[in-house]
């Protein structure tokens, strides 16, 4: 990359955002822009909304294409060989006799007591000493192993939207993860949530019925709404209510009758363990009258019915449009683009193509004004570092988990919340503080969450391992110590003995994270870029990482801040970047 | 904070109270006198605009049963064979309820006169999903997808938006109760961490990041960022101050984060925070009773009664009791019968709890018991939807008339603020 095909960027992105004049007009304006309109920076603006940004590199080879080329080139991913991708790599924790997998302790001694085995273990013969502590250990293991297999499935997809060759399929289904939002906290069992992950990616750009489809018959879905306790004699309405009010239509579209009577519909679909399962003893066979059809409908039926209807289109076509176009959006795009989602049978990739060439997507308010999710945040910043695989020191889920986003978790059923409520003062200092963790990551200090027990639990192998017994050993502290008790005054079992066997057996099965810090050189890339002075470093920077041009307050104070440090020296870039990577601009995609 | 002045001195004096001048960073000092102007711009129509509301939350569905105990009740004790509080514990204070024995704060709030509880709260077509029913309590729109918090929509409607940390949100993320269209709360869990990391240079360009606030850019977004960061560098010198160098005689007990927040809170209407609304969450699903409750129950309430009477003493001590009052919600009780694991499922209807000033607040028992024996699927019928005890805090306490605006329905009051 040369400097002099950059100067002339800097040019046009301080006129875009300062002035702009044809770009103002733009406003909802959904026609295609022309061949003359294309230019780097609106190629940069493409490739941060349509994917997770890229290097200068990246944005050059956009930018030597036709809009409608550039566009193509994310949207038409179908046709890209994505035979690299690595498939997510099961460590095989899941033994046989653990599905079901019991929904609480009390439920898994239960059964232990009942059969004399439960989780495929058996409980100890009649009189022995907390007979059935294999049972609650093999409990716990499932537990802790589920985490660590759901942590190393998060570290999977954030390496896979780094490295894929396909950055809109991967943008697209995070945005259906954060849609048909499903949190493993709840289904615990990684294996729906992979084989979710599976069923989002592959119909990502295809049509919303084939999704909606999927996610209701998906057991991760299932099980988190509780749609297994939906029956004939006692509808659930959890997920009858989230299909209309967050997957489809939205609220102030359908009645509380229509809750209910959808509700109906879906009676008795649940799941046996990973597969779908129809149950025609649980199923109300009845008629029913959702919206304006009557019959005895079923869960396809009312998926058919929701999909008559206006308000479907518009709902998830403005869902996207704010996903990834800006939060604002006036009611004529709103019904235009819901009506030509609508009449071309809800197929995304049109939609999205529409809306990447239009001159609106590129108007003003749609240019860096969206703030970054965690995970794109962090994705992309690796991105434009041009790293070719993804960091795991520090933590991937640590870093955005501590910004309010991990992966496989949303905090609720309606996903994340985005936009400005990712921002608070705190969270906007720690989106600036975990860049000092990557630019200086210390592999000495780091420890790997994946292989961390909490104080409480370690106490007790430290205790057995002055000799103590077990009763001694999970005795905690002083204060706490009547309530604590409780746990092992079971004489079946010890619940914090349990608990710590359960982190030793998921640590002997979970395969660990493999850990390494960033493979950067900022000196090369400075001198690729040929940036010899602190001026012409800061501007590369802000170039390279940056929306909008930096404040001249800040660019005067970086500058000042390298003044005296050498540009061969790796950690004085790093020092640099971490200013850069600070400043408030740098929340703006 | 009594004071006999006008509210407009009041406002001068009382926006960083008593301890101006003695602790407060250089920045803020200098600012006074513009800060001053804002807040007495944006609290025109305030009638109380002195009082702070702090909200409590007790997240996972806390068993009300076996918190307000309804002792005189046979059929508390026929569900409730193995896990029900035995009559001769309970701290009893009517002769048909008692606090759970672990509540001896909650039992002197009572006699005291400081603390009023109101049963069976709860809305209609409950959600028996942590995230449903919590996410209602926190929009106060059951069953509806509304974006914004109740408490955010106090301050959207009431609070000077232009003003900095009228709302502050103890925890590590922000609660959807105080989320706001034009307020940014102040989050933050360890105010030891709510700084920038960096060296003692860098930290001296990152300090200045967003002084330039209030200039207005073509981005809007970015203009939101900026002040963001300028409130960010402002508020987390001050907090991380405030609350490392609070001191008080007063025994929170060991209640870990709780009793910590609320500590927090006190640190900072005690440095003179202008703060109006406060939330602070008792985390982590804790109070999720299923299985074996007795003694884990037990050890939350008192952490929980411990903690609230703290704090309550401590605002005291500071000579602000007058112009505070916690309000305490979970987002839904528990099932009337025991299960077969010594605990308890999710539930329905549960007390909620208001405390106070002994005369600022009417203390005593609010609503109707809701039977324990005219179920619904095994579930307490709600006496009192929850939105009555906001509608109470917000008209009655804060003084804002349009609480029905705010709810997006009218609800009565339960006269309850004197």
């Amino acid at each position: 990359m040369s400097r002099r095909l950059w100067f002339p960027v800097w040019v046009l992105a301080g006129a875009a955002v300062l002035a702009a004049p044809a770009s103002s007009s733009w406003i909802d304006d959904l026609s295609p822009i022309s061949n003359a309109d294309w230019n780097v920076e609106r190629a940069a603006h493409l490739l941060e909304r349509g994917g997770f940004g890229g290097t200068p590199e990246d944005v050059a080879r956009l930018a030597a294409l036709t809009p409608q080329q550039a566009v193509d080139s994310l949207v038409e991913y179908a046709r890209i060989d994505n035979s690299g991708a690595q498939p997510f790599e099961e460590s095989g924790i899941w033994d046989p006799g653990m599905d079901p997998f019991p929904p609480s302790r009390a439920d898994a001694v239960r059964q232990g007591r009942e059969r004399g085995e439960a989780l495929g273990v058996k409980a100890l013969p009649e009189g022995s000493p907390r007979r059935l502590q294999p049972v609650v250990d093999k409990f716990f293991y499932g537990l802790r192993a589920n985490s660590i297999e759901t942590q190393r499935l998060g570290v999977w997809w954030a390496n896979r939207m780094l490295t894929s060759k396909r950055p809109l399929e991967e943008k697209l289904t995070l945005f259906w993860h954060g849609h048909f939002a499903t949190g493993d906290a709840k289904v615990r069992d990684y294996r729906m949530m992979l084989r979710q992950n599976a069923m989002l990616r592959q119909n990502a750009e295809g049509s919303l019925r084939a999704l909606l489809v999927g996610i209701l018959k998906d057991p991760a879905m299932l099980v988190y709404l509780d749609n297994g306790e939906n029956v004939k004699a006692h509808p659930n309405e959890n997920f009858g209510r989230e299909l209309l009010e967050l997957f489809t239509m939205g609220v102030g579209h359908y009645s509380e009758k229509d809750v209910r009577e959808g509700a109906r519909a879906f009676t008795g679909w649940t799941n046996d363990v990973l597969a779908f399962k129809f149950d025609q003893d649980q199923h109300d066979f009845g008629a029913k009258t959702f919206l304006d059809r009557t019959g005895p409908l079923d869960g396809t039926d009312i998926i058919d019915t929701i999909l008559t209807q206006p308000a479907t289109g518009e709902h998830v076509a403005a869902k996207l449009y704010r996903y990834f176009v800006r939060d604002d959006m006036s009611p004529a795009v709103k019904t235009e683009l819901g009506r030509s989602f609508r009449a071309s049978g809800y197929e995304v990739k049109p939609l999205l193509r529409r809306i990447f060439l239009s001159k609106d997507f590129y108007s003003q308010p749609s240019t860096a004004t969206q703030i970054k999710s965690p995970v794109v945040l962090v994705i992309s910043t690796y991105k434009k570092m041009g790293l070719r695989a993804l960091p795991t020191i520090p933590d991937f889920g640590r870093l955005t988990g501590a910004l309010g986003q991990t992966l496989f978790d949303p905090p609720n059923v309606a996903g994340w919340a985005g936009g400005r409520t990712w921002i608070t003062p705190a969270t906007l200092m720690q989106r600036g503080n975990l860049f000092r963790d990557v630019l200086f990551a210390d592999a000495a200090r780091f420890r790997a969450p994946d292989r961390l027990m909490p104080a409480t639990y370690a106490r007790v192998g430290d205790n057995l391992a002055k000799g103590m017994n077990i009763t001694e050993a999970t005795k905690e502290g002083t204060g706490d110590a009547e309530s604590n008790a409780q746990v092992d005054r079971d004489e079946d079992y010890n619940t914090r003995y349990a608990s710590y066997r359960g982190y030793l057996m998921a640590f002997e099965r979970a395969k660990p994270i493999p850990r390494s810090a960033a493979e950067l050189s900022l000196v090369a890339m400075a001198s690729a870029a040929h940036a010899g002075t602190p001026e012409a470093l800061v501007d590369y920077f802000a170039r390279r990482f940056l929306s909008v041009p930096l404040p001249e307050k800040d660019r005067t104070a970086f500058v000042e801040f390298f003044r005296g440090k050498s540009v061969t020296s790796e950690s004085a870039l790093r020092e640099l970047l971490y200013l850069v990577l600070s400043a408030p601009e740098y929340q703006l995609s | 904070m009594t004071c006999n002045c006008s509210r407009r001195e009041f406002l001068a004096r009382g926006l960083y109270g008593v301890s101006l001048g003695a602790g407060l960073p250089v920045f803020l000092s200098r600012t006074t006198a513009a800060l001053t102007a804002q807040a007495l711009q944006g609290t025109s129509m305030e009638k109380h605009p002195e009082r702070i509301l702090v909200v409590l939350e007790l997240s996972g569905g806390n068993d009300g049963l076996n918190t307000v105990v309804p002792h005189g009740d046979p059929a508390y004790y026929r569900a409730r064979p193995r896990i029900g509080i035995p009559a001769k514990e309970v701290l009893k204070v009517t002769d048909t309820f008692g606090f759970h024995p672990s509540m001896v704060g909650f039992e002197r709030l009572y006699k005291d006169g400081r603390m009023g509880v109101v049963h069976g709260c709860g809305y209609d077509h409950p959600s028996l999903s942590h995230f449903s029913s919590m996410s209602y309590w926190h929009t106060g729109v059951p069953n509806a997808g509304e974006p914004l918090g109740w408490l955010g929509r106090v301050a959207d409607d009431h609070l000077d938006a232009k003003s900095r940390n009228l709302i502050v949100n103890i925890g590590t993320s922000q609660s959807l109760a105080v989320r706001s269209a034009k307020h940014s709360p102040l989050v933050f869990n360890d105010p030891a961490t709510f700084r920038r990391d960096g060296t003692d240079d860098q930290k001296k360009v990152l300090a200045q990041f967003g002084a330039d606030a209030g200039a207005p850019a073509s981005n809007a977004t970015l203009d939101f960022l900026t002040a963001t960061a300028k409130n960010a560098a402002d508020s987390s010198d001050f907090v991380r101050q405030a609350a490392s160098s609070y001191r008080t005689p007063v025994d929170y007990g060991i209640g870990g984060a709780f009793g910590g927040g609320l500590q927090r809170v006190a640190a900072l209407i005690a440095a003179g925070m202008k703060t109006r609304l406060y939330y602070v969450s008792y985390p982590g699903n804790a109070f999720d009773t299923h299985v074996q409750q007795g003694d884990v129950h037990s050890r939350l309430l008192m952490y929980t009664a411990d903690a609230v009477r703290a704090f309550l003493d401590d605002v005291a001590r500071l000579g602000r009791a007058d112009d505070v009052a916690v309000m305490m919600f979970t987002e839904f009780g528990r099932r009337v019968e025991e299960n077969g694991s010594l605990g308890t499922d999710h539930g329905t209807a549960g007390p909620m709890f208001l405390f106070g000033k002994h005369d600022r607040i009417k203390g005593g028992f609010y609503g109707r018991p809701p039977s324990l024996t005219d179920l619904d699927d095994g579930n307490l019928k709600m006496t009192t939807d929850f939105r009555s005890v906001y509608a109470t805090a917000i008209k009655e306490w804060l003084g804002y008339e349009d609480a029905a605006t705010i709810l997006k329905g009218r609800f009565d009051t339960l006269n309850a603020f004197a």
